[in-house]
């Protein structure tokens, strides 16, 4: 199992589409920092697909107004948790 | 090179300058973090342009964080190693004493910590350290 | 939890396209390294990537080398797994035969199980 990182939000390009792609069925997705505007819809749409294990970095949230705007679904974590991410998946890939 | 029970060996990859992009930042954060939960920050690899954080000229405003200090502390308290890519870094300005003799040049930007490093310690680190974690612009 | 990485190839994922600031050379150095060190590689090339791949690639204005010549030398660096993605091969209209280099295409539906089986994973 392994955990992504994407740094940049949907609008505007096919990285998105190659990370999804790229994610095997039990993959974890973290958004991190522009990555995050990405777990406000309409953009979070995007993600639909990966409810359950789609998560995004709860201080990068917070500094972009966006702690009280992201999808439900998807799961906000502190930097704890982004570790904790890290530690229980085998590797992480990053996409940027 | 066997972890202790559930204290994982990490490596980050910094792959954004300072300031320019966020990836420092969060590469810090990060570090921090898994610092804070036990885990080890063995070594820190910086390629691309997160070179540039190896800069002993960085001159940031007073109110706003100073990242390259930031990475000189982690090394001085936790004995992380600073790697620097070579060649990235000779081609960005980025130069240690010897390289900047060795070059003929006026002055010299990068001291350790910061150390002067070949590829193949980052893909050694890759393959050595339990996790590695890149952060990139 | 743990899987045995010590038999996994080395992946470096190429997503840059030539002439593109440093990046696929950056990414092509790692591979190089790696191969010379002994290590089982897998390139792949996936996104802007693939134009990595395209026929008829020049030296830049400036003198800039390219990478071409790059991938020209991999054969004797031992690196030959070469894989393309299908999809954003199909999406920047580029077809397998047209390739210079001996690339394998993965399509949609096994990208995912060449990337969780290498270790470890370079992404540039």
């Amino acid at each position: 199992m392994l955990l992504h990182l994407l740094n940049r939000s949907p609008a505007g390009g096919r990285l998105i589409q190659d990370v999804l792609r790229a994610m095997g069925p039990e993959d974890r997705l973290l958004l991190i920092e522009s990555g995050v505007y990405g777990a406000a819809p309409p953009q979070s749409a995007c993600f639909e697909t990966l409810k359950g294990r789609c998560y995004a970095l709860q201080e990068d949230l917070a500094s972009r107004g966006l702690a009280e705007r992201h999808a439900d679904w998807i799961i906000p974590v502190d930097m704890a948790g982004f570790v904790a991410l890290t530690a229980e998946t085998q590797r992480t890939v990053s996409w940027y | 090179m066997a972890s202790e029970q559930g204290k994982l060996r990490y490596a980050l990859v910094v792959l954004g300058g300072p300031y320019s992009q966020a990836a420092t930042h969060s590469a810090l954060r990060f570090g921090e973090a898994l610092i804070t939960q036990g885990h080890r920050l063995d070594t820190v690899f910086f390629y691309h342009d997160g070179v540039y954080n190896a800069s002993r000229l960085a001159a940031p405003p007073q109110d706003e964080p100073h990242l390259v200090d930031a990475w000189v502390r982690l090394a001085n308290d936790q004995g992380t190693e600073l790697l620097v890519c070579v060649a990235a870094a000779l081609r960005r300005g980025l130069l240690d004493e010897r390289e900047a003799q060795r070059h003929g040049k006026p002055a010299f930007s990068v001291e350790p910590p910061f150390v002067l490093a070949g590829i193949g310690q980052l893909v050694e680190a890759g393959i050595t350290h339990d996790r590695l974690v890149t952060f990139a612009p | 939890m743990s899987d045995d990485t010590a038999d996994m190839p080395l992946l470096v994922i190429l997503r840059h396209a030539p002439h593109d600031g440093s990046w696929l050379r950056e990414g092509l150095d790692v591979a190089l390294v790696a191969a010379a060190f002994g290590r089982a590689v897998t390139l792949l090339f996936m996104g802007d990537g693939v134009e990595a791949l395209r026929p008829g690639q020049k030296a830049g204005p400036l003198g800039q080398k390219g990478t071409h010549p790059t991938l020209d030398m991999l054969a004797m660096y031992d690196i030959e797994d070469l894989r393309v993605d299908a999809t954003s091969l199909a999406e920047r209209g580029l077809s397998i035969a047209e390739l210079p280099w001996p690339v394998r295409p993965v399509t949609a539906e096994a990208l995912p199980a060449v990337i969780a089986s290498a270790s470890p994973v370079f992404n540039f």
